[in-house]
């Protein structure tokens, strides 16, 4: 006979298999109900992420090659005249090419009749010079332009690091300097910051040197190219130019001077004749650039000039290899 | 009343005449009786649970609020006498008190109250919204209009102030026009920023007399720092479309209305693409970088250019550098005689020979937003790129030019009228059908005949 079954069932039934190997089947049909939907949803956020992935790349892909700071961090500019000696030309350009190797730098020589100046004095190619180099190399940061006029002197001294890091500018900038000398109302801004600039340029005794400048690379840098280049300023005879263009548009347009920060003339423009800057305008040994200002006019020769500085740069330059 | 008095037994001894949903014998509820296993099923207990499970929310007495609590109560207390009541329970004699029909009316809207309540709560919101200044908000806000991005920069004064007479005319001139954009800013949300150009000549040497459009512009910038676009509007125009908001008009769909390459429609023959090889392919492309996030400045081109006399220039760093670079002395010294329209050859010089410039403009066909009355760029008014046409609704009229030998406040005026017959709603509209038929009828042939007289008198003083 059977055990007699208690007339008392229990009030809840036990489990038939401990271990909980066997799930009941709403259960378990739930369970596969939800693991299909997690799958459907993983599968749906990986297509989202590949959709948005697809739609950043596809919005930079255009854009992609010039990121600005991707490529080499300096490109040279110096305009060159096709008519000087080329002897002395060759030169120059070893000067800058050798620089630039050292330091992963990039070199631009177009030649002054490359550009359309419309009969404005060819001081004027080194805007659009500028803006080739700049077309050229999209992904570069900065553009040093340099005159022909100038040597570098120093060959290990990098120019990002010498000159541009932001702190080392922040640094060096000078602040409240009337922008044309000795008493321009209009003066240097007082509280930029280093990355914030776009020009780095150096003041002579007379005003704005244009033989070594620096420009960053980007919309700012086509605006002000652009505007510098108006034909209206060409057109106009000023004494000097692009220089006094360049004056006049930092001291009329307040869009211009914030992005402008003067450096010691020593820096990136020592003089070794001429104008310099009382303070710290003359070529000591050491400084990065040597500048001839002129010394490609009539009745001089830059190659002379140049000679005995030409010698010590190479010495150095040999020296640290 | 012997059947009225409360009965021994749950449900009362009722009758379907007599059962009103207020007599429940005395109990708040009968129907607890019920289901609790006392089988006394009454008429009335039963016609109550039948009205529950057939849902007649009237006759369930159940919740019945604070009427049908304390109904009894109240009743008793009033100054009746039972006979009274009873007649009226038997329907023999309909009381017409006020009171009564006040009473009825109350009870018919107890029932309804929720219909009732919704459409007070509709007429409510309604009110609310369109009445007060709500829709106002609703529209400038970020999220659901974003109306505080748009601001209208009107002209006013212009021309006139010290040096000439300001006559009744103008004056109205200016009136009219200042109430047209407060009316169309106010519907849509925008700022607006009225400009009085006549006190900002204090340059002492007159060198910028009158060049004050980039100063204003830059004002307002500064006014309204979290609006971007700044619509420029000279006094003599006339925003004929009020209904149209600037968002679905223009710039929900910017990149399909604007054109970046100027040769689509070049009356100024300016040579684009750029292609010295000096500049930077976005710059020789002919339509920049072709995104619409580009685009800084839109302006219309009449036959002779661009025309500024109504366009749009958004908060951005290339427009900073613009209103900056576009007034400059060495310009303006050579060039002051030769620009007769000031800012709007500089701009057009600018366009052509800086090159930074083009790939953040587009054009924007004129009759978007800058059509032209008959008088401006063709006597006869029939040019489909440029001339206001009424049957296509046009958004604007600008009247421009038309204080060099047109009148200003007689167009101001037709323009006025016309758009606000345009713009009639449909009362005013069946208003107006019913007065013009009713003039038909009685007028006859006379009015027409008189009507064509003077049409063509008006033609004939164009």
């Amino acid at each position: 006979m059977p055990p007699r079954k208690t007339s008392r069932p229990p009030p809840y039934a036990a489990r038939q298999n401990r271990g909980g190997v066997q799930i009941p089947y709403q259960v378990r049909s739930l369970l596969r109900r939800e693991r299909l939907r997690m799958i459907a949803l993983v599968i749906l956020s990986f297509l989202t992420f590949l959709w948005l992935i697809g739609r950043i790349g596809g919005e930079s892909g255009s854009t992609a090659a010039a990121i600005i700071g991707t490529g080499p961090d300096v490109v040279i500019v110096t305009v060159l005249d096709p008519k000087a000696d080329a002897g002395w030309i060759e030169k120059i350009k070893k000067n800058r090419e050798d620089y630039a190797k050292r330091h992963g730098y990039l070199t631009f020589f177009p030649e002054n009749d490359r550009y359309d100046l419309k009969n404005s004095p060819s001081s004027w190619a080194k805007v659009p010079a500028m803006r080739h180099a700049m077309t050229l190399n999209p992904s570069s940061a900065f553009f040093w332009y340099l005159e022909s006029t100038t040597l570098i002197m120093e060959p290990s001294l990098p120019l990002t690091s010498h000159v541009l890091a932001s702190s080392t500018l922040e640094k060096s900038m000078i602040v409240n300097q009337p922008v044309v000398p000795p008493d321009s109302v209009i003066k240097t801004f007082g509280n930029l910051k280093g990355d914030r600039i776009d020009l780095i340029i150096t003041q002579d005794k007379d005003g704005l040197a244009l033989s070594s400048f620096v420009v960053r690379n980007g919309e700012w840098a086509k605006y002000f190219l652009d505007a510098w280049f108006d034909p209206i300023y060409r057109s106009y005879n000023f004494q000097k130019a692009d220089t006094h263009a360049l004056e006049h548009i930092v001291q009329w347009h307040g869009t211009i001077l914030a992005k402008l920060a003067l450096v010691p003339q020593n820096q990136i423009n020592a003089y070794v004749t001429g104008p310099a800057n009382q303070e710290n305008g003359q070529y000591r040994d050491g400084d990065l650039v040597a500048n001839f200002p002129g010394c490609d006019k009539e009745k001089r020769n830059c190659a002379d000039e140049m000679k005995p500085f030409f010698d010590i740069a190479d010495r150095k330059a040999r020296g640290l290899d | 009343m012997g059947s009225r008095s409360p009965s021994p037994r749950p449900g009362g001894w009722s009758s379907p005449g007599l059962n009103t949903p207020y007599d429940t014998g005395g109990r708040s509820s009968p129907m607890r009786a019920y289901p609790n296993g006392n089988h006394n099923v009454t008429w009335s207990s039963a016609q109550a649970k039948s009205a529950e499970v057939k849902g007649y929310a009237a006759f369930n007495p159940r919740g019945q609020g604070f009427l049908g609590r304390h109904f009894r109560r109240i009743s008793t207390s009033l100054p009746f006498s039972y006979a009274d009541k009873e007649k009226l329970g038997r329907g023999r004699h309909q009381s017409n008190s006020p009171i009564e029909v006040l009473k009825r009316i109350g009870r018919m809207l107890w029932r309804l109250r929720r219909s009732v309540g919704l459409f007070l709560f509709i007429m409510l919101s309604i009110i609310i919204f369109y009445v007060t200044p709500l829709h106002r908000v609703y529209r400038r806000s970020s999220v659901f209009g974003g109306g505080s991005k748009f601001v209208i920069i009107l002209a006013a004064n212009q021309g006139g102030g010290v040096m000439e007479w300001k006559g009744p005319r103008e004056w109205a001139i200016e009136r009219d026009s200042v109430k047209n954009k407060k009316k169309y800013t106010q519907k849509w949300g925008y700022d607006l920023e009225i400009v009085d150009m006549s006190t900002k000549k204090r340059y002492a040497h007159e060198w910028r007399e009158s060049w004050e459009k980039v100063d204003t512009i830059r004002n307002a910038m500064r006014k309204y720092p979290h609006a971007e676009w700044f619509w420029w509007l000279d006094t003599n125009t006339f925003i004929m479309e009020p209904t149209y908001s600037l968002q679905k008009h223009i710039f929900n769909r910017l990149q399909d209305i604007t054109y970046r390459d100027i040769n689509a429609y070049n009356p100024l023959n300016i040579s684009h693409p750029l292609t010295e090889e000096y500049l930077d392919p976005e710059t020789r492309s002919p339509v920049g970088d072709g995104k619409v996030s580009s685009i800084n400045l839109v302006i219309p081109q009449d036959c002779g250019g661009f025309n500024l006399g109504s366009f749009f220039v958004r908060r951005s760093v290339w427009t900073d550098r613009l209103l900056d670079i576009w007034w400059d002395p060495v310009g303006y010294e050579q060039k002051h005689m030769a620009w007769e329209h000031k800012e709007q050859d500089a701009l057009e010089y600018m366009y052509a020979n800086q090159p930074w410039i083009r790939p953040h403009v587009a054009f924007i066909q004129q009759r978007m937003v800058n059509a032209f009355p008959p008088g401006a760029c063709g006597e006869k008014g029939d040019d489909p790129n440029i001339h206001y046409k009424e049957s296509d609704r046009d958004f604007l009229v600008n009247m421009a030019g038309c204080e060099w030998g047109r009148d200003c406040w007689a167009e101001m005026y037709s323009y006025r009228r016309l758009s606000d017959k345009l713009n009639r709603n449909p009362w005013e509209k069946f208003k107006d059908w019913i007065s013009d038929s009713v003039k038909a009828m009685r007028g006859g042939d006379k009015k027409v005949e008189k009507k064509k007289d003077e049409k063509k008198k008006g033609k004939g003083k164009q």
